[in-house]
């Protein structure tokens, strides 16, 4: 078993929400990344996939449990999160959004490593993180300002920025969902090439099941503020055995194999988090009455299921699944 | 699967759209010459990358387009050009022949009124004989055709969750009785599983409605498996017209070939760690390339393809065209 990298052991975050009620955001999650993987973590919005991720940048505090960085627990000083930030960094959705618009590119890349006050040639570590990220000649695009430059071209600079301090983990949360989809293909094989270059490794946070086959090892899937199922992306995208998960993936067009399983309603409410399974008042399993064939249906409404390891799976797929009718 | 034998006069026929828009530096040519017919009860995809025209081609259709813009060609709906309609006959072809649902679910809704009141409006305006009543009675059973309870009709959009506010735009789009629907990014800031729910609906309207529907998105997967037919749009043109399973696994064009691969096949392990893409980017509709506009990004050109531009030319697969000049050499050996 590989070390982690970062882990988090029973993190629950929460927010008031209205009229006094407490929004379960991330509800008790149990994550490891380990050093040099493309670990997805999959979800609908409102999930808690984001909220997880900016748990792990130190943006949210945990209520309880923690999030461990090579085994040490996080601090939140100032001073504390400012060192970790230097080994852990972020990349947001929306490249426009995250650049400052009277910033040249280089101003853009150069200001984490003066955040961070790292001492050495600025211009050639700027020159060196820009060439990575695939824009050359870099000096071209130093004096550029981010409106002149295309959107998949912006978020290149945003990842070079990130790329620049020579982080441990990169947190990428939905990379290329304002993409079009001709430019995703080169952002992702841009992701996977610092991976193999650098050793860097990848939290992506996406909705996207297309984009874990293209890129990750390994694949978590989040509802309702816990992981339902987590395993290698092989294993995980071939048999998928949580029927949230089975939902996800039939629904993607090109599955054909698959029955399109259309669940009702959307996602639900984290300020109301059902009892027993979460899954249960969506469950195909149990509206097709299948659970109650099994004689599991109590357990279903009334005991919350935890992740354990399924039957059959794959020799180190370390596949695992939170549902009482799943083996 | 194959295209359906075609009526006599279809839906709607599209002849030589150009149109150009006006900037303080000159005209920017939008859409360069689009032409397609689609028969009633049809359902077009039409797929490509942001700036490539497609959404200014959907405006130009029912003349959406901001004032100066200048539009060229023809767009007859049931045989009447829309282009040259009187203003009175555009309004009411706009919603009783026609009609568009744009993306951003959102934001098109007023929020200060009742979903049942702003539903009202298009049917009373465009029919003077309907009363209070009959009105209230026919948003119940749109908002039942697009699954939402009549009672929502007293909501106010922020009651709705996304995908409940664009199933009302939906419902909206129906309220006279078009015969086409043209669906901008429809399901573009939804959720996949509302996604999939949204495109469930239209596929289910366009079978009990006989609807034919113009789907637009820069998701090709999603057309693909939405829509029986699929045009690809380069620089302002149809580049690639055919059966959707045709157009997007076996295509004809080098760019809908890359766009196509930019949509993996989850459990194929050819698109396993392996991210596929295309390099460049989409040209600046003034400064568009010499010959195919494509060439300066395909990874296939060839020294001819900077000076001769080629227009949509048959595969020889039923109804598949594309406009290559691989594809003429084919026709002609």
């Amino acid at each position: 078993m590989t070390e982690a990298l970062l882990e988090t052991r029973d993190v629950h975050v929460s927010f008031p929400g209205r009229k006094g009620t407490v929004a379960r955001a991330v509800d008790g999650v149990d994550l490891e990344v380990r050093a040099g993987e493309v670990l997805a973590l999959v979800g609908e919005s409102g999930c808690g996939k984001t909220t997880l991720a900016r748990t792990i940048l130190g943006l949210e505090r945990p209520v309880r449990g923690e999030v461990r960085f090579r085994g040490a627990p996080l601090a939140y000083d100032n001073a504390s999160l400012r060192r970790y930030r230097r080994q852990v960094q972020m990349v947001f959705q929306d490249p426009s959004g995250s650049l400052n618009p009277r910033q040249t590119i280089y101003e853009a890349v150069a200001e984490g490593l003066r955040i961070q006050k790292v001492e050495g040639d600025e211009a050639a570590r700027v020159a060196d993180a820009l060439a990575r990220a695939g824009l050359r000649p870099a000096e071209r695009f130093m004096p550029l300002y981010p409106y002149e430059v295309s959107g998949g071209q912006r978020q290149r600079v945003v990842i070079a920025g990130a790329m620049v301090l020579q982080p441990e983990l990169l947190v990428a949360d939905e990379p290329v969902s304002s993409l079009d989809a001709s430019v995703r293909g080169e952002i992702l094989q841009l992701m996977l090439r610092l991976v193999q270059d650098t050793g860097v490794a990848i939290l992506v946070v996406t909705h996207d099941l297309g984009l874990a086959w293209n890129i990750a090892d390994r694949v978590a899937v989040m509802y309702l503020g816990r992981i339902v199922e987590q395993g290698t992306t092989e294993e995980l995208l071939d048999d998928p055995r949580h029927p949230y998960t089975r939902a996800l993936l039939s629904v993607v067009p090109e599955i054909e194999r698959m029955t399109p399983q259309i669940l009702q309603g959307e996602a639900p409410d984290p300020t109301r988090i059902p009892s027993g399974c979460r899954f249960h008042p969506r469950c195909p399993l149990v509206s097709s009455g299948e659970t109650e064939r099994l004689g599991i249906e109590a357990r279903c409404v009334g005991d919350d299921p935890i992740l354990h390891g399924v039957a059959d799976a794959a020799a180190g797929s370390g596949h695992v699944a939170a549902c009482h009718a799943v083996g | 699967m194959s295209a359906a034998p075609q009526p006599a006069a279809p839906l709607l026929s599209v002849r030589d759209l150009h149109v150009t828009y006006r900037s303080q530096t000159g005209g920017v040519p939008a859409v360069r010459g689009v032409s397609f017919d689609l028969a009633a009860g049809e359902t077009l995809g039409l797929a490509g990358e942001s700036g490539c025209g497609k959404s200014t081609m959907a405006g130009a259709l029912l003349r959406l387009l901001p004032r100066g813009t200048t539009v060229t060609g023809q767009v007859l709906l049931a045989g009447e050009d829309v282009l040259t309609m009187k203003p009175g006959r555009l309004r009411a072809v706009r919603w009783t022949e026609a009609s568009i649902v744009f993306q951003g679910a959102l934001h098109t809704l007023n929020p200060v009124h009742r979903i049942g009141r702003q539903m009202a409006e298009p049917i009373q305006v465009h029919d003077a004989a309907i009363g209070a009543r009959e009105a209230r009675r026919r948003i119940e059973e749109l908002l039942e055709v697009v699954g939402l309870p009549a009672r929502r009709a007293d909501d106010y959009p922020h009651q709705l969750s996304g995908g409940q506010r664009q199933r009302v735009l939906i419902a909206l789009a129906l309220a006279c009785n078009p015969r086409l629907l043209i669906a901008d990014e429809p399901t573009t800031a939804l959720d996949v599983m509302v996604q999939a729910q949204v495109l469930q609906l239209l596929e289910d309207l366009q079978k009990e409605l006989g609807l034919a529907v113009i789907f637009i998105t820069h998701d090709l997967s999603t057309l693909s498996s939405a829509c029986r037919r699929l045009a690809i749009m380069y620089a302002g043109r149809i580049v690639e017209d055919g059966p959707s399973r045709e157009v997007f696994r076996e295509a004809a064009h080098p760019y809908t070939e890359a766009l196509s691969a930019a949509f993996p096949i989850i459990g194929d392990p050819r698109f396993r760690m392996q991210p596929s893409g295309l390099g460049g980017d989409p040209p600046d509709p003034r400064q568009v390339p010499s010959g195919c506009p494509f060439h300066p990004r395909c990874p296939v050109a060839e020294p001819r393809c900077t000076t001769t531009d080629v227009e949509l030319w048959p595969t020889g697969r039923p109804g598949h065209a594309a406009a290559c000049v691989r594809v003429l050499d084919r026709g002609q050996s």
